[in-house]
């Protein structure tokens, strides 16, 4: 325990960890929006009665929720380009793998909040003689936005802290340029440390941030 | 599309994939089997009435649930070490890391389990007599474990996908050892769907058995 610390050579490479930080957080929104449309898209084809839709977006949802988020990375970054003999970026593979991944975990927040709505409610709609699309709109997706909200914050910090997997592939991430500050410095316990408490400052300010949206939006229950 | 995929690398080299599959069930199974002994101990922690145990078992809770697993486990291979001044094996590090990771997430599970049991049951267990850990072992106990059982499976679910992120301190688990054949053959496409099924195969009895177990935790409440 003799160590002495020494933050010294970690903060004047400060700058380097800040583009790391921002590049961290704009993965995330970026994987989040495009999560969103993912999970859309296969939510839709889940709950569709025709089986040629909903059986392969129920695959999906279930590979994906039961594999890990590193094979992900790997696959979309080493096995995609082979297949498809294109070469893809860092940055595009990390936001496949990202945006993929939150879609099919989205998807089952979607579909867990229109289920939730009872019953008796789709059917006085149909008894009115609203159409399937009108039911949606006016009667269910307003009610199940509500009962989302909280599972997708959650899977929303879950994505926030799987962002730094993009590192493994070299995209230039808060934990990447953390290596490259510690290849330069060789102090290893500063760097992780200093990187580790902006991490916490990110998930802890987001997920403040998240509870007061979670507050507004479930608001009229 | 004219890649015509070849899995007879995946069947070649399947005790390779083997080995490294033994390697992420001995990180997987302890560190579950440790993590729930260190959460049931920190929630007690975290319950006291006594300051000095709850707030220093809050921040530790906070910490874990709040970083990346993956700095975590870099900071325990890379930094812990020079603060401690014994050098950590991968496998070590690995370990540490994933069952203090999963020693904060089932505090909060045992947490939210205990609360949610009456404090009438304990203060009447109490008033027959009963020692505070006889009635949490003979009383409490029983009823959260199986109330918290769809929660425990679903963390064994995430620390088995966690495991793989041990990869990239070169434990040599199934995906190390995947990464590896796929760069000594320049089979990518094949060794890491072969993979990803792989993980599938291991964790999806566990994502369907904490689907039966909600069901029937529902119908019997």
């Amino acid at each position: 325990m003799d160590y002495s610390w020494d933050f010294g050579p970690v903060i004047a490479r400060f700058d380097m960890l800040a583009i790391g930080f921002l590049n961290t957080i704009k993965i995330a929104i970026v994987s989040i929006l495009l999560g969103v449309v993912v999970g859309l898209v296969l939510v839709l084809m889940r709950l569709s009665p025709r089986k040629w839709l909903s059986w392969p977006a129920a695959i999906f949802i279930e590979f994906y929720r039961n594999t890990p988020p590193i094979v992900h990375f790997f696959w979309f970054f080493y096995a995609l380009p082979v297949l498809l003999s294109v070469s893809l970026d860092p940055y595009v593979a990390a936001v496949l793998a990202l945006s993929t991944q939150s879609g099919a975990f989205y998807a089952e927040v979607f579909r867990g909040g229109i289920v939730s709505i009872e019953r008796g409610q789709w059917e006085g709609a149909r008894a009115l003689g609203m159409t399937h699309a009108a039911l949606m709109r006016r009667i269910i997706v307003p009610q199940a936005i509500s009962r989302m909200v909280p599972p997708f914050i959650e899977r929303s910090f879950e994505l926030l802290k799987t962002t730094a997997l993009a590192s493994t592939l070299a995209y230039a991430d808060l934990l990447y340029q953390a290596m490259m500050v510690n290849a330069e410095t060789f102090r290893p316990l500063e760097v992780y440390t200093t990187i580790a408490l902006m991490y916490l400052v990110l998930l802890v300010t987001a997920s403040q941030l998240a509870r007061l949206a979670e507050a507004r939006l479930t608001a009229y229950q | 599309m004219n890649y015509s995929p070849d899995f007879s690398v995946v069947l070649d080299n399947w005790p390779v994939l083997a080995r490294g599959l033994w390697v992420t069930i001995q990180i997987w199974l302890p560190s579950i089997a440790l993590g729930l002994i260190g959460g049931f101990l920190i929630s007690q922690a975290r319950l006291s009435s006594r300051r000095w145990l709850s707030i220093p078992s809050l921040v530790y809770v906070e910490l874990f649930r709040d970083t990346p697993v993956l700095i975590q486990l870099i900071w325990f291979f890379y930094a812990f070490p020079i603060l401690i001044g014994v050098q950590l094996t991968p496998f070590t590090a690995a370990l540490l890391g994933l069952t203090l990771n999963t020693t904060a997430y089932s505090a909060e599970i045992f947490r939210g389990g205990i609360k949610s049991i009456h404090r009438g049951q304990m203060e009447g267990a109490k008033a027959i007599g009963m020692t505070h850990a006889q009635a949490m072992r003979r009383v409490i106990l029983p009823q959260v474990i199986k109330r918290m059982l769809p929660a425990f499976t679903n963390r064994m679910i995430e620390v088995a996908k966690m495991s793989s992120l041990a990869s990239v301190i070169s434990v040599h688990e199934l995906m190390y050892q995947g990464r590896l054949l796929s760069s000594t053959y320049y089979r990518p496409f094949e060794i890491l769907t072969a993979v990803a099924f792989i993980y599938f195969v291991l964790i999806y009895p566990g994502t369907f058995l904490a689907g039966r177990l909600e069901k029937r935790l529902a119908r019997s409440s």
